[in-house]
């Protein structure tokens, strides 16, 4: 048998083994790796302020014990991100704390302010849903080492934030009246911003260097089929509505996609449809909280700074 | 590359466990720290996901390579 070390980079991708070091890396895998990298670690690392501005309206001490250990984790995740970053010859300090706000890559839904419980635990059950599907496939198909291995303890951690999110849901739903009205007017603007969030469909997006490069495995529209076929069912099963069907094994959306949002009502406008050049125009631009979030982590750094 | 992790203040550790006594010592990842105390409070609390029965770091500038990914034996 041919021994796993020999091999130029395409041989050991081509026969599905990890890449190791920058050393076997081609400048195009590293510069691919590096992107995806930053996308996931401004993704983590964006959640904890993003949560942590909803978890202080949490309903009780318990609950805002449960938002802060998930706050937690999301920090560690983005920590193994950054931590990997270095090693690929990135200063986390540089990356976090010295990026203007609209440089950092994380999903357009962040932006968009989470301002109660019950929008929190809406995006435990829709957005850690998606982190779930994005992350999983990349666990399972990543062709660098370091990080298939990080993920592991990610994986496991996500689980319990999922589980948080449709605990809470359930509870709300159960509960009816107002309650019940305020979950579904949240599900209503968050669940297009998720679908979303797997970016451009797959006949619009010419090639992808990281499926070439096993980064990840499945498709935009893969991935956002199966974040589909779990959301979907799980709201028709606690009684709230969503604006998708399941048709034979595929999901059907009941809208056009992409649509305009009024990030500041957080509302959608099914009857206006757009472009998806509309839609990278307002990713961009970035939306409503974008500043003030990646403020409260670079503002803090600062004033450490002036200290020491 | 412009930075490296490592430099006067800080070493690379790479961190070892195992879930049971059944299995092998495995490789779970790396911590950068400036002293032994701190890498092992920082591998503590990065490397949290399993309740390991071991758990080790070695500074990576200990460790003797005969060869490694990418490189042919010397």
């Amino acid at each position: 048998m041919e021994p796993t070390n020999s091999g130029t980079f395409e041989t050991l991708l081509k026969r599905g083994e990890l890449i190791e070091s920058t050393s076997e890396m081609t400048p195009d895998y590293l510069r691919e790796l590096k992107h995806t990298l930053i996308v996931s670690g401004d993704t983590e690392l964006i959640s904890a302020p993003a949560y942590y501005l909803a978890a202080k309206k949490a309903p009780s001490v318990n609950a805002f014990m449960t938002g802060i250990a998930i706050i937690q984790d999301e920090l560690a995740h983005a920590h193994i991100a950054f931590h990997i970053l270095e090693e690929l010859g990135e200063s986390q300090e540089a990356l976090i704390f010295k990026r203007d706000p609209k440089a950092f890559r994380y999903p357009y839904a962040f932006d968009v302010p989470l301002e109660s419980w019950t929008e929190l635990v809406v995006a435990n059950a829709m957005y850690d849903q998606a982190g779930f599907c994005l992350l999983g496939d990349i666990h399972e198909q990543c062709s660098y080492g370091p990080w298939k291995r990080g993920l592991v303890k990610v994986m496991a951690e996500e689980n319990f934030h999922l589980r948080n999110g449709r605990n809470w849901s359930k509870r709300i739903s159960q509960a009816g009246g107002a309650a019940k009205e305020e979950l579904q007017r949240a599900i209503d603007w968050m669940f297009p911003l998720t679908v979303e969030w797997f970016g451009l469909p797959d006949n619009l997006k010419q090639h992808s260097a990281q499926l070439d490069y096993r980064l990840k495995g499945l498709t935009n529209d893969q991935l956002r089929q199966q974040w589909l076929s779990t959301v979907v069912p799980f709201m028709e099963s606690i009684g709230i509505r969503v604006p998708a069907h399941q048709e034979n094994s595929h999901f059907v959306l009941d809208y056009p996609f992409p649509c305009t949002f009024d990030a500041d009502a957080k509302r959608w406008d099914f009857k206006d449809p757009c472009t998806w050049d509309d839609v990278l125009a307002r990713w961009r631009a970035r939306g409503p909280r974008n500043a003030e979030m990646v403020a409260l982590f670079q503002e803090s750094f600062a004033k450490f700074q002036v200290q020491v | 590359m412009g930075y490296s992790r490592v430099h006067a203040n800080v070493r690379e550790y790479d961190v070892f466990a195992r879930k049971a006594r059944v299995e092998p010592l495995r490789q779970v990842g790396s911590v950068v720290a400036p002293d032994d105390d701190l890498a092992m409070a920082y591998a503590r609390a990065t490397y949290d996901e399993e309740r390991w029965v071991e758990m080790m770091i070695v500074p990576r500038d200990a460790v003797i390579r005969l060869w490694a990914p990418g490189e042919s034996e010397s």
